[in-house]
């Protein structure tokens, strides 16, 4: 659990931690946009060369993005077997026990390969830098203009923000529980499947009973502080736009804008 | 005219049992009552019903004279609040702040305006030193002087602790009835605690023993401990100094005194006698 | 000796930046047959320490032998189950781990991990949930339907059915009223005495360590500090003091009573023996 990179957020003070969640949010998606407009490897470069600042911005040492890559290797290994089975284009690179792996195979492969590393480099600089109450307060901000069709955007962010702070408490109670039915025998690395399935059915069944019971005593200890859904309620963080934010969105936005106007002019 | 009547109130969950059966009494203003039962006498049941959060369908609940009803809840709510047993399943912000904060929201406070009153209720209850901590490093004594700290905040008349020290280790035991006998020697806020804990029960002005969902005595403590047989008949415990009183008699050894020194007085005077 | 600790140490997330030594070079042998209580403030190592009696943690220095297996450091385990069998542990809010369609199946759980043929596994489970008091009446029904208090002896039943050698209680009574504590404390005492189960129990509970424990081991911030007899434990009001541990009522009415110039046996531990003694010195 510990080891998971991806979408941790490390509590330190930078220059991208005090952006605004919502500026941040937007930059997000004008980023991602910007990934998969181009065709042109160095437009690639550039945007690596943008984030490589931004990281150096947040504190985030190359180390962390490089371990949440770690995921996705089997992925790209997957992805190239398939592209070498299917694209026969272009001249061919090389043999593998007769077998012909053609070029735009490769290069395809790379293609896609580069545009995920970019994305998954651009959300873990946004998860990493942003705690994730903020987020929380960003994403039922970017939601608001929907509750005009009765979508419940603070009641979704409530929930969002619960769900946060109740994961440590459920890792410790599942670990515990583990605990519990291996001292009952259970064995939840090894074993026939049926063996498997009567393992995993000793933890996930005393979890849920036990989250619903935390939820009921949670619900009654929100409506007992007065929380009655869908009523207005103040809020103690006020999130505000500073002039750093509306900066952080004009240059995601060039380098949107240069992402586009690279198709057209390269 | 009491703070709170409680008048034949009973509630069932299923039809089969009634959970609290016309239970009657009165809680003065300022006052620390406790409420003793062994588990299923209907003790929690009856906490909920008083924090308006089980409707009150037989019977009624009366507030400064005001009937407590579906429509008045939520403004009855605002003068009355409940510290329950699990420390974790009452953390709902993500930090301390921001759990201080929760009812603060409720209540329409304005948010430039919550950071002094968070400060100031988080001294009350000693945690200043932790505004920022999250709930999985905290100790459960300091999770529930959290909620006390969120309840204070919003400057209510009456606090229900519903087994609210039950799940501690001694050390958040001691912090949570230090903290619990404070906030009762002053007049302004009136504790109701439920509890086993018999060393507590003798520090309230008040004690109601539940039985079967009945009132089973209403009186105060050490009129209740007066008589450990007829609490030793619904398996309730008694306090040390009973016991002590109880063990000798067997011997036929009268001890009449209030405290354990008087009662090793009355030996040793007996035992000079020789 | 059926349990040795040897220098045994244990270090949460070692190798990280936030490693936490919760276990420091502990040696400690625990009598065969007796009533161990294993005390210390929260966060002194207490669930560590017996996490490793059935090999749920794996020692990070040292080694530790139980019964007629050995634990060793960096050393993977391969007798687990038979392991896990002899040491029963009861975790603390134990009515968390109940899972199966009705209360004699959850029990009978343990004993099928354990290799007891099904016919056999239901017939100790049966028997292990009389000896808690759930009444066959109940057997059928699905365990989440039972109050607290028999949810808890039901999961305690699921660990006696297993037969356990050694039997290890994590706050066993945590959050049960007192007529349900004495009731599961009278439960175990009587294994113990009956069946001569080793007992290991973590507790917080000074008044029941003194009444019913035959030694006591005492951590603080992972050390041993103590580990010896109950009564010479609680005698001693300068380790009490060094242990930062509240004195029960019924040590100070003892002590009180001996310092007045009464004389008490060893033995005299409850009030009622204190009674019986006091009363022959006493003029009615």
């Amino acid at each position: 659990m510990n080891n998971l990179v991806f979408g941790k957020y490390i509590p330190i003070d930078s220059l991208m931690h005090k952006l605004d969640p919502r500026a941040k949010l937007i930059g997000l998606f004008l980023m991602i946009a910007a990934v998969f407009v181009p065709k042109s490897w160095w437009v690639f470069l550039v945007i690596a060369l943008v984030l490589t600042v931004a990281l150096l911005f947040a504190k985030i040492g190359i180390k962390m993005i490089v371990q949440s890559f770690k995921p996705m290797i089997m992925m790209m290994i997957f992805l190239l077997v398939i592209n070498s089975l299917t694209v026969k284009t272009g001249d061919v690179m090389f043999m593998i026990g007769g077998f012909a792996v053609y070029k735009d195979a490769v290069f395809n492969t790379l293609f896609v390969v580069v545009r995920l590393l970019l994305m998954i480099s651009i959300t873990t600089l946004l998860t990493a830098t942003t705690n994730p109450l903020d987020l929380t307060l960003g994403i039922e901000w970017l939601l608001k203009p929907l509750e005009a069709v009765h979508f419940p955007a603070h009641e979704v962010a409530m929930m969002v923000s619960i769900a946060l702070r109740f994961i440590p408490t459920i890792i410790e109670e599942t670990m515990r529980i583990m605990n519990a039915q291996k001292s009952r025998g259970v064995d939840f690395e090894n074993g026939r499947l049926s063996e498997k399935i009567s393992a995993i059915l000793s933890l996930i069944v005393p979890l849920f009973s036990v989250a619903f019971e935390r939820a009921y005593e949670l619900a009654d200890a929100m409506e007992a502080r007065g929380y009655v859904p869908g009523v207005k309620r103040t809020r103690y963080h006020v999130l505000k736009f500073s002039f750093r934010d509306f900066l952080f969105i004009f240059i995601c936005v060039l380098i949107l804008a240069f992402s586009i106007a690279s198709r057209f002019y390269l | 005219m009491s703070l709170i009547e409680i008048k034949n109130v009973s509630f069932s969950y299923n039809e089969t049992k009634k959970a609290v059966n016309d239970v009657s009494f009165d809680v003065e203003q300022g006052s620390y009552v406790t409420v003793i039962g062994h588990n299923g006498s209907g003790k929690s049941t009856l906490a909920k019903l008083i924090a308006g959060l089980l409707p009150v369908k037989e019977g009624k609940i009366l507030i400064d004279g005001k009937e407590v009803n579906e429509e008045n809840i939520s403004s009855m709510r605002t003068r009355l609040g409940i510290v329950f047993q699990n420390p974790d399943n009452q953390f709902i912000g993500s930090t301390v702040r921001d759990d201080i904060a929760f009812g603060l929201e409720n209540k329409l406070v304005k948010s430039e305006d919550m950071d002094a009153i968070i400060d100031e209720y988080a001294k009350k209850v000693g945690l200043e030193a932790f505004l920022n901590y999250e709930p999985q490093n905290l100790s459960g004594g300091q999770k529930q002087r959290v909620a006390i700290a969120g309840i204070l905040a919003m400057k209510p008349d009456i606090i229900i602790f519903d087994e609210a020290t039950s799940m501690l280790d001694p050390k958040g035991k001691k912090e949570i009835k230090k903290l619990m006998y404070d906030l009762a020697s002053g007049d302004d806020i009136t504790i109701i605690s439920i509890t086993h804990d018999i060393e507590e029960v003798l520090q309230s002005d008040d004690c109601v023993v539940l039985n079967k969902g009945k009132l089973f005595m209403h009186d105060k403590p050490e009129e209740v401990f007066r008589n450990p047989e007829k609490l030793r008949q619904i398996e309730l415990d008694v306090p040390f100094i009973e016991k002590v009183r109880e063990a000798f008699a067997k011997h036929k050894i009268k001890l009449n005194a209030d405290d354990l020194k008087g009662m090793v007085d009355e030996l040793c005077r007996s035992s000079s006698k020789h | 000796m059926p349990i040795k600790f040897k220098a045994l140490s244990y270090i949460y997330n070692k190798d990280m930046p936030y490693a936490h030594k919760a276990l420091d070079h502990i040696d400690l042998d625990i009598r065969e047959g007796a009533i161990t209580a294993v005390i210390g403030e929260t966060g002194s190592g207490k669930s560590t320490l017996v996490e490793h009696l059935n090999a749920l943690l794996l020692p990070s220095e040292g080694s530790l032998e139980v019964l007629d297996y050995e634990i060793k450091a960096g050393e993977k385990q391969k007798f687990l189950k038979p392991l896990r069998k002899d040491v029963g542990l009861v975790f603390q809010f134990s009515e968390y781990q109940l899972f199966e369609e009705t209360v004699i199946k959850d029990v009978a759980f343990g004993p099928l991990n354990f290799g007891y043929a099904p016919q056999e596994a239901l017939q100790r489970a049966a028997d292990a949930l009389k000896m808690v008091g759930i009444k066959e009446d109940h057997f059928e029904v699905s365990p989440l339907e039972l109050s607290g208090g028999q949810k808890r002896r039901v999961a305690i039943a699921g660990i006696i059915a297993c037969d356990p050698k050694i039997i290890v209680l994590d706050e066993p009574t945590a959050g049960l009223d007192p007529k349900g504590s004495k009731e599961i404390i009278d439960l175990f005492i009587s294994l113990n005495k009956t069946q001569g189960k080793t007992l290991i129990i973590v507790s917080h509970d000074n008044e029941m360590v003194y009444n019913y424990c035959d030694d006591t081991v005492v951590l603080s911030k992972g050390k041993l500090v103590y580990h010896g007899p109950t009564d010479e434990l609680f005698a001693d009001k300068e380790k009490l003091k060094e242990f930062n541990m509240l004195e029960p009522q019924i040590v100070s009415f003892r002590n009180e009573l001996i310092e007045r110039g009464f004389t008490l046996s060893r033995q005299a531990r409850t009030l009622e023996q204190i009674a019986q003694e006091i009363a022959k010195q006493v003029k009615r």
